[in-house]
């Protein structure tokens, strides 16, 4: 069962860190409003449940619609500064900033939205919605199908199609993209507008395994960056790696940390990853696809 | 086929070029020699719309285009190799090559790829590899191709020779000549090897300090006192 949750976690974690990694390779931003995009979705999903009754699971394409607009005005916003040729320092608390006006609004919202229903909704699970399959929770199958779809769609786009291998040219080398008649820009909207449909939509599962209240994106961005970072911030395979190694780890470790030692351990969940990630640092500065394997290789042999 | 006129050009407020005056013609090649940090890579930089432009202007078919975009000079088949990085390493070489042709039809990029690998008949048995685990020559080659493929009608080469062996970079400057006389193609070059690469060249540029300190006939830079002295290396300039 520990597992089962483990699981569903790095799922979710790896469609947020996706959408991290795709915007830090094609601009350059790390996207500390991440996590809250992630929320906005949660909110999103509950409205359309309290006021329409629609079930979670089917507002996941508008909620993909919603982030994709929400990333899209997120960019916007950047554009000006990355104009400029602002460093990374200054594009990380402008995000910051995104993020602070996106919990405020959350916050608000929430207290609107209770008002509306007629209770508070400052805190809400949709787990009690949830269908179970051979004795598994539904979110299990859902965000791995979810997962599953994501990546034969990346690998089509990225592999088959024109524009995709565009976007894969614009990522390695933005300048030498544009003498090939490419307009970069393009594919940086692009990865803008992907990201934020995927937070969003992560955003909609996440209250089928935890409590949701408006804060939680900003728990939550601490394992995002781990996962990008741990798999590497320059290749977005290093999203899918690095979301599952942070995903079970944190999950798993937290679990076993707290069985031993009592269920105290359960709020440092974070840590974990941060010491993972740290490590991982250390020892490989560029993350895990960063690695040079070939010249592991040769060190192993030569030593 | 492009005349470039007072142009001052530089890196964000770094002024590099200072009122640069040249004229590359059609069908022709035309060499930049000069010492290392002389401006030259900026030069083509700036041809392409990678840096800042202050003023001037830079004539292509009678239409100033010195504020068109990179990417829209693409697709005034204006092609341009940058000394390094010219390849896309995660990139097969095939789909280099068709992203070379990306302002252009499907069925014309075919066409273009097929022109490109009998001038680069190297390329066939390479197609499926990564552009990063090719050799420098090799990687050279694709570069040149890819130019091929975009159909541009302008070259611009940033050193293609350089760190070749000297053998490989003779197969380079032949594939420059074969690109000016059997293609038309008017080219703008380079060139650490200047001596070499002004004996293959129609004209000739030397840049000294962002500025043109003298230019003529491939012939007469090569016969000019100060460019026999820079290239034996007796004067800095
Ligand atoms: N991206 C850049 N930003 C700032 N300065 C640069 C940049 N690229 C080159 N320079 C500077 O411009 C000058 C000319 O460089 P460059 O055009 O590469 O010379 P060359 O190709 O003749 O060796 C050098 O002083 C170099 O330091
Ligand atoms: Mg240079």
């Amino acid at each position: 069962m520990i597992l089962e949750g483990a699981i569903i976690y790095s799922n979710l974690l790896v469609l947020l860190a996706l959408g991290l990694t795709l915007t830090y390779i094609t601009t350059n931003v790390p996207n500390f409003a991440q996590g809250s995009y992630a929320i906005v979705g949660s909110y999103v999903a509950l409205t359309l449940l309290k006021l329409f009754d629609i079930n979670p699971y089917l507002s996941l394409p508008v909620l993909f619609v919603v982030g994709a607009v929400v990333g899209l005005i997120t960019y916007l916003a950047l554009k000006p500064l990355l104009k400029r040729g602002a460093s990374v320092e200054i594009l990380m608390i402008a995000t910051l900033a995104i993020d602070l006006i996106l919990l405020g609004a959350i916050g608000a919202y929430s207290e609107i939205l209770s008002q509306i229903v007629g209770s508070t909704q400052a805190k809400f699970v949709f787990a009690n919605l949830d269908f179970t399959l051979f004795g598994f929770k539904g979110i299990l199958f859902v965000s791995t199908f979810v997962i599953i779809l994501l990546l034969i769609g990346l690998y089509l786009l990225l592999y088959k199609t024109k524009f995709g291998i565009a976007l894969r040219a614009s990522m390695e080398n933005p300048s030498l993209a544009q003498t090939m008649g490419i307009d970069v820009e393009k594919t940086r909207l692009f990865s803008w507008i992907l990201s934020g449909a995927l937070a969003c939509v992560a955003g909609g599962l996440l209250p089928f395994m935890q409590e949701i209240v408006p804060s939680t994106g900003d728990l939550i961005i601490i394992s995002i960056f781990a996962a990008s970072i741990v798999g590497g911030l320059r290749h977005i395979s290093g999203a899918l790696i690095g979301g599952y190694i942070i995903g079970l780890s944190e999950s798993l470790i937290t679990y076993y940390l707290s069985q031993a030692f009592g269920t105290g351990f359960l709020v440092y969940g974070k840590v974990i990853s941060l010491i993972i990630m740290i490590l991982t640092l250390l020892i490989a500065p560029y993350g895990i696809t960063g690695v040079d394997w070939r010249k592991v290789k040769k060190m192993l042999f030569t030593s | 086929m492009i005349k470039v006129k007072n142009l001052n050009a530089g890196y964000g407020k770094l002024q590099i070029l200072f009122d640069v005056n040249a004229k590359i013609e059609k069908g022709k090649i035309t060499t930049v020699v000069g010492p290392n940090g002389s401006g030259k890579s900026t030069f083509l930089k700036t041809l392409f719309g990678l840096t800042k432009i202050y003023s001037g202007e830079i004539i292509f078919k009678d239409k100033n285009i010195a504020k068109v975009p990179p990417h829209q000079k693409a697709r005034m088949k204006i092609a341009y190799l940058p000394q390094t990085n010219n390849v896309f390493a995660n990139l097969t070489v095939e789909e280099n090559l068709k992203i070379a042709g990306y302002v252009l039809d499907k069925d014309k990029v075919k066409e273009r790829i097929e022109i490109a690998l009998n001038v680069f008949p190297e390329l066939k048995d390479v197609l499926k590899r990564k552009a990063g685990t090719l050799s420098g020559g090799q990687r050279q080659f694709l570069a040149m191709g890819m130019a091929l493929v975009r159909d541009a009608e302008v070259l611009m080469l940033d050193e293609p020779t350089a760190q070749l062996s000297p053998k490989l970079a003779e197969v380079i400057f032949e594939k420059i000549i074969e690109m000016r006389d059997e293609f038309g193609l008017t080219i703008l070059l380079v060139e650490q090897n200047a001596k070499r690469a002004l004996e293959i060249s129609d004209n000739g540029y030397m840049f000294v300090s962002g500025r043109v300190a003298f230019e003529g006939t491939a012939e007469e830079l090569l016969n000019h006192e100060k460019f026999k002295e820079y290239s034996l290396g007796i004067t800095a300039i």
